[in-house]
């Protein structure tokens, strides 16, 4: 695992991939973080039930904006079915960082805004 | 006495802990305070020698830990100078007393239509009590809002003040901004216009001499944990005449006179409102924490404290790019500075602290209305206390310039 504050990871951080907004998302979701206030947006588009572009906003944290960096490159051409089996803990490894138990919560705010966005999908 | 501080620090066996391989440098006093020696023996003392219940047993040691226990109430009583030691109330903490001004007082005394004044920066625990309770009967919540200085006039408080306010409750200290609020003249003017007046003395008690008697407050509430007690008590009081006249918060053991099948009367004061077995422990450490606090002296305590402003407001105001919250004035705060760097969140700024043994706050504070209201998501909160010295400061200033060049 990681240290956190280390240059390739503060890369990541200074220049994520992913950031912005989708002209028309299939669906967008804003998920707040209780501790710190901040917020991310993730947008979705979806097409034959393939994510075909995913972004994320919103000012946040280093951790919280790696994690959603890491996150949409996973997602971006990846089937919905795939996506829906993706948990917690996988992202947690994709992200491969030596995170404390106060900091899950940032890493984890953009995969709380993926489960609400997967469920409102299935419902619109 | 001076204050020492080199000996002070002895007295704290949590200080020569090692963070991340270096000596670790607490400065989050505002969410917690560490415990001298003296505390954490008084504590051991009372388990090894003295534990039983109180109130109800003939034997020796019930007899003991009662008086114990009734002596931590006096040493209270005396340390805010409470008229009587009744009027001293053990509550878990804080939030638990001021949701009991809420319970209590307010369903029996707020009407609808009542307007129950705060201000814009409360914690969360001296706004969403009063929320809720304005659901329930309808009344109204108005703000007192902060000047860009983080301070309330008394001007302004005298303008939103009108018949229908029946209360104000406001902190003695902003957990956020700093600033020390002018209670005492905030009583008058509510008093003069018939409010009555609950103070949230968290972050003040530990600081400076809190004299309820001067500050002519109606309730005052505080926790120990801040102050160098345990966790898990903490202290309404109350003039004793409200107090009397105020419902149980609670029902069960130890609160009533006479019970039969169907139906109970209540007991005096303080014990009516102290329903079950109390944390005697808590009373008891908290008793010896004041001891402590006394034997140096609230004024060389404040004396401290405003020192290690000046210097800490000088040295951060040299910081580029960082937005320091609240009071210019090292005299206006107390020993806490709540702020942001350009670009930078602040649980970043922490984390790096942290990696150097600093212990910080960063978050809201449980305050999100004033970060919302000020447009910043966190700050970064850095809170001093009696065992905090100059270099403790200095090694701050450093860990925030390397969080700087990490993080941009």
């Amino acid at each position: 695992m990681a240290d956190l504050y280390q240059e390739k990871l503060m890369d990541l951080y200074r220049n994520p991939h992913n950031k912005g907004k989708i002209k028309s998302p299939s669906v967008s979701v804003s998920k707040q973080n209780p501790m710190c206030g901040d917020e991310i947006t993730l947008q979705l588009e979806v097409e034959d039930g393939v994510v075909k572009d995913a972004k994320f906003d919103g000012s946040a944290c280093s951790v919280s904006i790696i994690s959603s960096s890491v996150l949409t490159d996973y997602l971006i051409g990846k089937t919905l079915e795939k996506v829906k089996k993706l948990t917690q803990k996988d992202l947690l490894k994709l992200i491969n960082l030596n995170l404390s138990t106060s900091r899950v919560a940032c890493a984890t705010l953009v995969f709380a805004a993926l489960q609400e966005a997967l469920k409102r999908y299935d419902e619109s | 006495m001076t204050m020492n501080v080199k000996e002070i620090k002895k007295d704290f066996p949590i200080l020569d802990r090692e963070i991340n391989g270096c000596p670790l440098v607490y400065l989050d006093n505002a969410a917690t305070s560490q415990k001298p020696r003296q505390v954490l023996d008084a504590i051991v003392d009372y388990y090894s020698n003295h534990n039983a219940n109180v109130h109800r047993g003939i034997h020796t040691l019930s007899e003991e830990a009662t008086q114990m226990y009734e002596g931590a109430r006096k040493v209270v009583a005396d340390f805010i100078n409470a008229r009587y030691s009744e009027e001293v109330i053990f509550t878990k903490g804080t939030t638990e007393s001021i949701n009991r001004v809420a319970v209590s007082w307010g369903l029996q005394n707020l009407k609808k239509g009542d307007v129950i004044l705060l201000t814009d920066f409360e914690h969360h625990s001296n706004l969403i009590p009063w929320q809720e309770e304005a659901k329930i009967i309808g009344a109204k919540i108005e703000f007192l809002e902060a000047d860009e200085n983080g301070e309330i006039s008394l001007e302004q408080v005298k303008s939103k003040m009108h018949n229908k306010v029946k209360l104000v409750s406001i902190p003695h200290v902003s957990n956020v901004l700093g600033t020390i609020l002018p209670v005492k003249e905030i009583c008058k003017i509510a008093h003069s216009c018939g409010a009555l007046v609950h103070v949230d003395g968290a972050q003040a008690i530990p600081h400076m001499e809190v004299n309820v008697q001067n500050l002519g407050c109606d309730f005052y509430s505080f926790s120990a944990h801040k102050m160098l007690g345990p966790m898990g008590i903490g202290v309404l009081w109350g003039r004793k005449e409200l107090l009397e006249k105020l419902e149980p918060y609670e029902y069960g053991g130890g609160m009533v006179e006479e019970v039969d099948y169907k139906k109970a009367t209540w007991t005096e004061l303080p014990i009516k409102l102290e329903a079950g077995t109390p944390n005697v422990e808590g009373a008891v450490g908290l008793a010896a924490a004041i001891k402590y606090l006394q034997e140096i002296g609230m004024s060389e305590v404040r004396k401290h404290e405003v020192e290690l402003n000046r210097y800490t407001l000088e040295k951060l105001n040299s910081i580029e790019g960082l937005k320091i919250i609240g009071p210019k004035e090292a005299e206006k705060r107390t020993g806490l500075v709540s702020f942001t760097i350009e670009k930078l969140h602040a649980h970043d700024i922490a984390a790096v602290l942290n990696g150097m043994g600093i212990a910080v706050r960063s978050g809201h504070h449980c305050s999100m209305p004033i970060h919302k209201k000020l447009n910043i998501s966190a700050t970064v909160r850095a809170s001093w206390y009696i065992y905090n010295t100059k270099e403790d400061i200095d090694k701050l200033v450093e860990g925030i310039e390397k969080a700087k060049q990490i993080l941009s």
